[in-house]
C-alpha cells in the first residue's frame, strides 16, 4: 500500500502548487547514484509545507478579497487551489492512518 | 515546471478578469451614451475601447491574458440639434458621443460568453482534479 503513495506523492506535491524542489522520484534506477533520491518522509514534509502554505495564501487571498484588495477572480481561485490542496492533504492523511492501522494489526 | 491542470486553472482566471474588464469598458460606454459636454463645443464622452496581450506566466508555465492598453475610440462625433443644452454651439448644436449601443450590445454578449467559456473550463478542471485526488481514496 505505501507503494502506491510512494508513486503518487511527486503528483500530489504538484497539485499543492509547490515548486520543482519536490523529489525526482521517477528517476530511473541507472542514474541513482547521480541523483540523490528523496526519501518518502522527506517528500511528505515537503508535501505538507507547500500544502500550509497554499491554504495559507488562500485565507489571505480571502481577506483581502473582503477588503477589495483583490478581485473575485482572484479570491476564487486562491480558494480554489487551497480547497484541492486540502482535500489531497485529507486523502493522503487517509492513507498514512489506513497502512499505520495495518501495521498495528499485523500478528507477530 | 508546474501541474498543467493548474496552469489552465491559472489561464482561465486571467481570462475571466480580463473578460470582466471589457465588461466594465462596455458598461461605461453604455453608462455615458448620452453623456456631452459642459461647455459651449466641448466635446462628449469618447467611446473606450480595450485591447488584450498575452503574457508568459513564469511561475505556472502558461499563457495568461491581461489587459494591454484601455484607449479611445477616434471615430468622429456626430452632431445633433438641441438648443438648449450646455453644450450647444451657436447654431444649437450638440456633439454627441461616438457610442453605438448595437456594438455596445455586440460586444457585451461576446465578453459573456468568453466569461462563461472560462468557467466551464474551471470547472472541469475542478472535477478532473477531484477525480485524480478520489484515486487515492477508493483503493
Amino acid at each position: 500500500m505505501s507503494l502506491s503513495i510512494a508513486m503518487l506523492s511527486p503528483e500530489i506535491s504538484r497539485i499543492g502548487g509547490a515548486a520543482p524542489t519536490a523529489a525526482p522520484a521517477i528517476t530511473p534506477p541507472a542514474s541513482a547514484g547521480s541523483v540523490p533520491q528523496a526519501s518518502f518522509a522527506d517528500t511528505l514534509a515537503s508535501m505538507a509545507t507547500d500544502a500550509i502554505s497554499t491554504i495559507k495564501a488562500g485565507e489571505t487571498t480571502a481577506t483581502a478579497g473582503m477588503k477589495g484588495q483583490a478581485s473575485l477572480q482572484q479570491v476564487v481561485q486562491a480558494v480554489m487551489m487551497a480547497e484541492q490542496t486540502l482535500q489531497t492533504v485529507v486523502a493522503v492523511r487517509d492513507k498514512v492512518v489506513g497502512a499505520y492501522q495495518e501495521i498495528s494489526r499485523m500478528q507477530i | 515546471m508546474s501541474d498543467p491542470l493548474i496552469a489552465s486553472t491559472r489561464s482561465a482566471a486571467s481570462g475571466l478578469f480580463a473578460q470582466s474588464s471589457r465588461m466594465r469598458v462596455v458598461s461605461e460606454n453604455i453608462a455615458n451614451a448620452s453623456t456631452t459636454g459642459k461647455t459651449p463645443g466641448a466635446d462628449p464622452y469618447q467611446r473606450k475601447t480595450i485591447s488584450f496581450q498575452s503574457v508568459m506566466d513564469e511561475n505556472a508555465g502558461a499563457d495568461l491574458v491581461q489587459v494591454d492598453k484601455i484607449s479611445h475610440d477616434e471615430t468622429p462625433f456626430e452632431t445633433q440639434y438641441m438648443p438648449g443644452n450646455a453644450a450647444a454651439d451657436s447654431n444649437g448644436m450638440v456633439k454627441m458621443p461616438n457610442v453605438n449601443m448595437l456594438v455596445e450590445l455586440a460586444d457585451m454578449r461576446e465578453a459573456s460568453r468568453s466569461y462563461t467559456a472560462n468557467t466551464q473550463v474551471i470547472k472541469q478542471v475542478r472535477e478532473l482534479v477531484s477525480m485524480t485526488i478520489d484515486l487515492m481514496r477508493s483503493t
